[in-house]
């Protein structure tokens, strides 16, 4: 329809202005990008101006290091195992209040993630709602690793669900219903033919909630506090350092950089091979 | 990510004269801004020197001061109408590292000595600084005081959660030359002990009593002055034994690149007046002159 409704137009008005637009176009692309480009760039030229290649294998930045990388791994592992079913929920079920359990579900994705922290310190602090009680058997959460996790868990739940179950509503319900008919059981089929259809959705979204997870800042330290080793994750070290080793904070910064390509680049082939393997 | 880009492939030339005329906006807008604030920095240049008048004076404080510069900040504007007072405060190392990386900013007040002396080292501060304030540092408890702390010697007991402020924020430098100080008295070892109770660093030292506020930790370090009458009602204090305890020192300058030096001038004497001493008195801190 388009098309042709451009073609009516006199043809040299046409041209010059196509070309006018995609010119301001590309220039706007290229401000966006050198904005993103030029604070990275300045990383990498500190730390090499500086030296600080060294400040990346100091304890703080090992530490935070392995701490990060352990607790993004418990709450992927929480996320996948927990998420998956919850999001197919979402995606199909129409009962009363699913409309509001999405909305609630998705609140911690607008909410400010210092916000989400002093919310799980009333909640689960030792004087909180529940830690109160958590408190009389002895549990305690605050300034413990598990209270990291929790803290990453309520920030990054969003993204998967989210994008796992737009990925699920996706799936053709008449393939679905075709294995029942074959005889296959509900959980058979939701595993052998829902889940791979739905999965390059359900990788984005595990990618994007590990991001999440790793990049975690405002609800870790209100929350979990800041203790390196227990609860000190690389964003924290990051802030930690700034006020006594700025060459540290940059360096741990180029590290959590390079994670970043990492992933970004590993994500494409993968979903490349998962396009790929369902054609 | 990769994934939605097949859905989000769009004719380009659908967007193309939409995104002209976001594009022109844009940029009228970013030419509109430039100018606005250009001509704004020219009103405060020309009313600074048509005898100050209004004007905005950038405080960094150490976080302890809180409560007596938002009052020392309210006698400052009536005194000096047209003017606003904006304070920023967080611990006096990372104020410290903000002043080094440019921040725009009139006056350092910082609850050490150290800071304040690497501020002069980099040629930060115009002019000398003045002491303007003591303080002394107190443990607070929970009013419940969940691990039973009656003195400093029970902060090496087993499973007592204590919380301190970061690295190099002062209030933590006093309590760990408090506790280098106690290793003489109750053994050594004492020190060590201690430090493995700590169960969080926070980022400064009003963030570390907040944390006894909620009664999350059973302990931390904090000053005479944070134990301000709203948290009354949570937390005891328990005073550390005078052979032990440290005076901080607060000194203030006015800085070098300050855009108002002379409010800046006048905030340090307002500070050190009668006037501004009475109010820093009534917050639980020492007169320097002691």
């Amino acid at each position: 329809m388009r098309e042709s409704k451009h073609l009516k137009t006199p043809l040299g008005l046409s041209v010059g202005r196509e070309w006018l637009a995609s010119g301001l176009a590309i220039c706007a692309l290229g401000l966006l990008a050198g904005f993103i480009a030029v604070p990275i760039l300045s990383l990498i030229v500190w730390t090499v101006n500086e030296e600080a290649w060294g400040a990346m294998a100091s304890p703080v930045a090992r530490e935070a290091l392995s701490l990060s990388m352990r607790t993004t791994a418990a709450t992927m592992v929480i996320l996948v195992v927990v998420g998956t079913p919850a999001a197919y929920v979402l995606a199909r079920g129409t009962f009363r209040g699913s409309r509001a359990l999405n909305t609630l579900v998705e609140l911690p994705i607008v909410l400010p993630p210092s916000a989400a922290g002093i919310a799980l310190l009333l909640a689960f602090s030792r004087l909180g709602l529940v830690g109160e009680y958590l408190n009389a058997f002895g549990i305690t959460l605050s300034f413990t690793t598990v209270a990291v996790v929790m803290a990453e868990v309520f920030i990054a739940a969003p993204f998967y669900l989210r994008q796992a179950a737009t990925g699920f509503a996706e799936v053709d319900r008449t393939i679905e219903e075709a294995a029942l008919v074959d005889g296959a059981d509900r959980t058979a089929v939701f595993l052998r033919v829902t889940v791979p259809l739905a999965f390059p959705a359900l990788v984005a979204g595990a990618v994007t909630a590990w991001a999440r997870a790793l990049g975690e800042f405002g609800a870790t330290i209100i929350f979990a506090g800041n203790l390196r080793g227990i609860t000190q994750t690389i964003p924290l070290a990051i802030y930690s350092e700034f006020q006594s080793n700025i060459d540290a904070a940059v360096a741990l910064s180029v590290l959590v950089l390079g994670f970043a390509f990492a992933v970004i680049l590993s994500v494409r082939y993968l979903s490349r091979r998962a396009v790929e393997y369902r054609h | 990510m990769t994934l939605l880009r097949g859905k989000a492939s769009v004719d380009l030339r659908n967007v193309c004269s939409p995104a002209l005329v976001v594009l022109v906006l844009v940029i009228v807008l970013a030419g509109c801004g430039s100018s606005g604030s250009n001509s704004g920095g020219g009103n405060g240049g020309s009313g600074e020197g048509g005898g100050q008048q209004g004007g905005t004076l950038t405080i960094l404080a150490a976080s302890s001061l809180t409560d007596a510069f938002a009052e020392l900040g309210k006698i400052f504007e009536q005194q000096n109408p047209g003017t606003t007072v904006k304070s920023s405060l967080g611990a006096s190392s990372e104020l410290l590292a903000q002043i080094q990386q440019g921040a725009p900013a009139d006056v350092f007040a910082s609850a050490a000595q150290e800071e304040m002396n690497s501020a002069v080292k980099d040629g930060l501060v115009a002019g000398k600084p003045e002491i303007f304030v003591k303080n002394r540092e107190i443990i607070m408890v929970p009013k419940n005081n969940p691990a039973n702390i009656k003195g400093l010697e029970d902060f090496s007991k087993p499973n007592v959660k204590l919380v301190l402020a970061a690295k190099d924020v002062p209030a933590a430098d006093y309590a760990l030359e408090i506790l280098g100080k106690a290793n003489k008295e109750y053994g050594a070892g004492f020190k060590q002990e201690v430090l493995s109770n700590v169960v969080s660093r926070e980022a400064d030292v009003r963030a570390s009593v907040n944390r006894v506020v909620l009664g999350d930790a059973d302990a931390t370090f904090g000053y005479k002055s944070d134990y301000t009458p709203d948290i009354r009602d949570k937390v005891n204090v328990i005073t550390i034994p005078p052979n032990l305890t440290i005076i901080a020192t607060y000194p203030i300058a006015a800085l070098k690149d300050a855009k108002e030096p002379g409010l800046a001038k006048k905030w340090v004497d307002l500070v050190t007046s009668k006037e501004g001493q009475k109010v820093l008195k009534k917050w639980n801190f020492e007169p320097a002159a002691d």
